[in-house]
């Protein structure tokens, strides 16, 4: 990524959206996922994106985590058009700057803990020996040093959802995107990954929350609110 | 680019998605290891072919000619050859009088139906009278006893050199040499027997016996009789020249007007070249025929199995995706998995391949003798095997590619929804 410093200013978003839709076919039908989303998120912000199922928010989420391109609008990551891009050079976004944490944690179950966080920095050419140091230091700063060898169906979930942390902390992406984080956890080890999260905010992480849950959202603060592919509210939230 | 740390970790998926469901892919590589065999064996067939017929050749010479009425290999127009005047003891001898450049020229008569018996034990076979240098060719090498010597041609003494099948057909002792045989009713002492020369392409070679041409004469006469003129070139490099020579002066012996056809036959070893060819090009076709078959019924399985696999592992191909696999490095990834269900199958066909080799020569023993296996290895060569698995790779690229494609072509978004 290369900044351009005529139309960039200092505070620069690393995203910044405007007027993007999706349109989906469904059969002969289009179903418009986005209307008209128009958002910036600066760099060390914590926001939560908050909407019910079939608000769309899934959708920006894909969108946000270049997995996704818009039909229309503009979407700049770090001033880089997204929408114009290759396959391989939204994978290229995708591994360097954007760390993904889901719901189910996807790690490849065959892979102990200590290659699934190397996973990320296979794919952006890291040498072998380089890219083990960094993926024991991603698992020690979620507190699993002792936990490397383990594959995951030997770890518990809280432990689990911490291994994916670390993958999308290792590459030190611009951002953390966490889609439901805590959906699949039990209350307790929810606070302690959403610990984690405020941790990691602190330490000088971007933190995009995607959820439903208003106890997940209140951690975060910004809290974009979606319903029927619109922003419905935008607000900096006082804590 | 793909990265280096790609291509391992590729590697690594493969393997262990191979261990993982091992007895699926064992299965699946039916179709490889039958086309891999089949190549193996048919590269070894076609190597000790040539390995036997190449001792044949070198044993009797590639440097030596034969001229001839006839044409040995049949090409040509046979009633044209019939129609040629014979060529005669004289013009024979005038040939190895002017021949300046070959090593050795030897004329020869021949009866191909003499009666050769030992006591009551009669065989009909070729009678060669020939001089004394034939004696020293590799064609007229003795294993025991010796060849006739210049006096013994000049006196037409009876004695004969057997050809090695004659003597094992004669004497199965191996005790003919100081006895007596009677040649078309003439009593001729054994004084030599030659080393064994042909094989299944040149069994007649053995099927011979040697005497002078005097000796010849006396026995059977020239009457009716066309010579041959052997020669020997001494090198193969000098073989141009020498039949330049042979045919200029044959073909003025024997008052062949310029522009014509020579009305004589120059038949070299070289000739019998086109037997091994046909032999090698059936062989070829009949394998070919085969391993095509095998092939294509063993990458359609594994295409399958690929495709199963793409299915089974949406999910892991969603994950990559989102973390930054490229596209290449996801085609890659599956490629390398169905080269190596193809290399497996490589390896488990290489053994059976050897066995099958092993075996084969083996059994050839009996029937091919000793010395001719021994030119055939009983090992497969390490060409036919980087060709082997050379080809089960290729054949892996081939029937993984389109699975591979789809993977690598696979929505993310759509991937990681997959359940």
């Amino acid at each position: 990524m290369t900044d351009t410093p005529e139309t960039q200013a200092p505070s620069q978003p690393i995203i910044h959206i405007e007027h993007i839709t999706k349109v989906y076919e469904m059969g002969n039908e289009d179903v418009h996922a986005l209307r008209d989303v128009s958002l910036d998120i600066g760099n060390n912000e914590y926001v939560a994106i908050m909407g019910p199922s079939g608000s769309g928010k899934s959708t920006l989420m894909n969108m946000l985590g270049c997995l996704d391109t818009p039909t229309s609008g503009t979407y700049l990551f770090k001033g880089e058009d997204v929408k114009s891009m290759s396959d391989d050079e939204l994978a290229m976004i995708r591994n360097k700057e954007i760390g993904f944490v889901f719901q189910t944690f996807n790690l490849l179950p065959r892979a102990t803990a200590l290659q699934n966080v190397e996973l990320p920095l296979v794919y952006a050419g890291v040498k072998s020996s380089l890219r083990k140091q960094q993926a024991e230091a991603a698992l020690e700063s979620v507190g699993l040093r002792d936990r490397m060898d383990h594959r995951p169906n030997e770890l518990s979930g809280g432990q689990r959802q911490r291994v994916a942390i670390a993958r999308a902390l290792v590459t030190k992406p611009s951002i953390i995107l966490a889609d439901e984080p805590t959906g699949n956890l039990d209350s307790k080890t929810g606070q302690d990954i959403m610990d984690l999260f405020e941790r990691l905010w602190k330490l000088g992480n971007t933190v995009i929350l995607v959820t439903h849950e208003e106890d997940v959202a209140r951690h975060a603060r910004r809290i974009i609110r979606v319903r029927d592919g619109l922003v419905e509210s935008d607000d900096v939230t006082s804590k | 680019m793909l990265r280096p740390s790609e291509i391992a970790e590729s590697f690594r998926i493969a393997t262990s998605a191979l261990r993982v469901n091992l007895m699926r892919s064992i299965l699946t590589m039916g179709g490889v290891v039958v086309g891999i065999v089949l190549v193996v064996v048919m590269g070894w067939t076609i190597k000790g072919l040539d390995a036997v017929w190449e001792r044949t050749i070198g044993i009797i010479g590639r440097d030596m000619l034969y001229m001839d009425k006839w044409n040995w290999a049949g090409g040509g127009n046979w009633r044209d050859a019939e129609a040629r005047k014979d060529i005669t003891e004289r013009q024979a001898w005038l040939l190895a009088e002017r021949m300046e450049s070959a090593e050795y020229v030897m004329p020869l008569a021949r009866s191909w139906n003499g009666s050769v018996t030992l006591g009551n034990k009669q065989i009909m076979c070729s009678v060669q009278g020939t001089t004394q240098s034939y004696g020293n060719t590799p064609a007229g090498t003795t294993e025991q006893g010796r060849w006739f010597t210049g006096s013994e041609a000049l006196q037409g003494s009876h004695v004969v050199v057997l050809g090695h099948g004659v003597n094992r057909t004669l004497f199965p002792d191996n005790d003919g040499v100081g006895k007596t045989i009677k040649i078309g009713g003439i009593p001729y002492t054994v004084i030599g027997v030659v080393e064994k020369r042909g094989f299944i392409f040149m069994d007649f070679i053995d099927n011979q016996v040697f005497i002078s041409l005097n000796a010849f004469k006396s026995t059977f006469g020239f009457f009716g009789r066309s010579f041959s003129i052997a020669i020997k070139a001494g090198n193969e490099k000098l073989l141009d020249i020498v039949r330049d020579e042979a045919r200029g002066y044959l073909r003025e012996i024997r008052n062949v007007p310029p522009g014509k056809d020579d009305d004589f036959s120059i038949n070299e070893m070289q000739a019998f070249d086109a037997q091994v060819t046909t032999i090698r090009i059936v062989i070829w076709m009949v394998g070919i025929g085969l391993t095509v078959l095998a092939f294509i019924v063993g990458s359609i399985g594994i295409m399958n199995i690929m495709f199963v696999s793409v299915t089974e592992r949406t999910k892991e191909i969603g994950i990559r995706k989102a973390i930054g696999a490229r596209r290449s490095s996801v085609l890659l990834q599956f490629l390398i998995e169905s080269s190596m269900i193809c290399l497996l199958g490589a390896l488990i066909a290489l053994p059976i391949a050897q066995i099958l080799v092993g075996s084969a020569r083996w059994v050839a023993i009996g029937p091919l003798k000793q010395e001719w296996v021994s030119a055939v290895s009983p090992f497969i060569q390490v060409d036919l095997l980087f060709i082997a698995i050379a080809v089960s790779v290729v054949v892996g690229l081939l029937a993984g590619f389109l699975p591979a494609l789809r993977a690598s072509r696979l929505d993310p978004v759509e991937c990681l929804r997959f359940e």
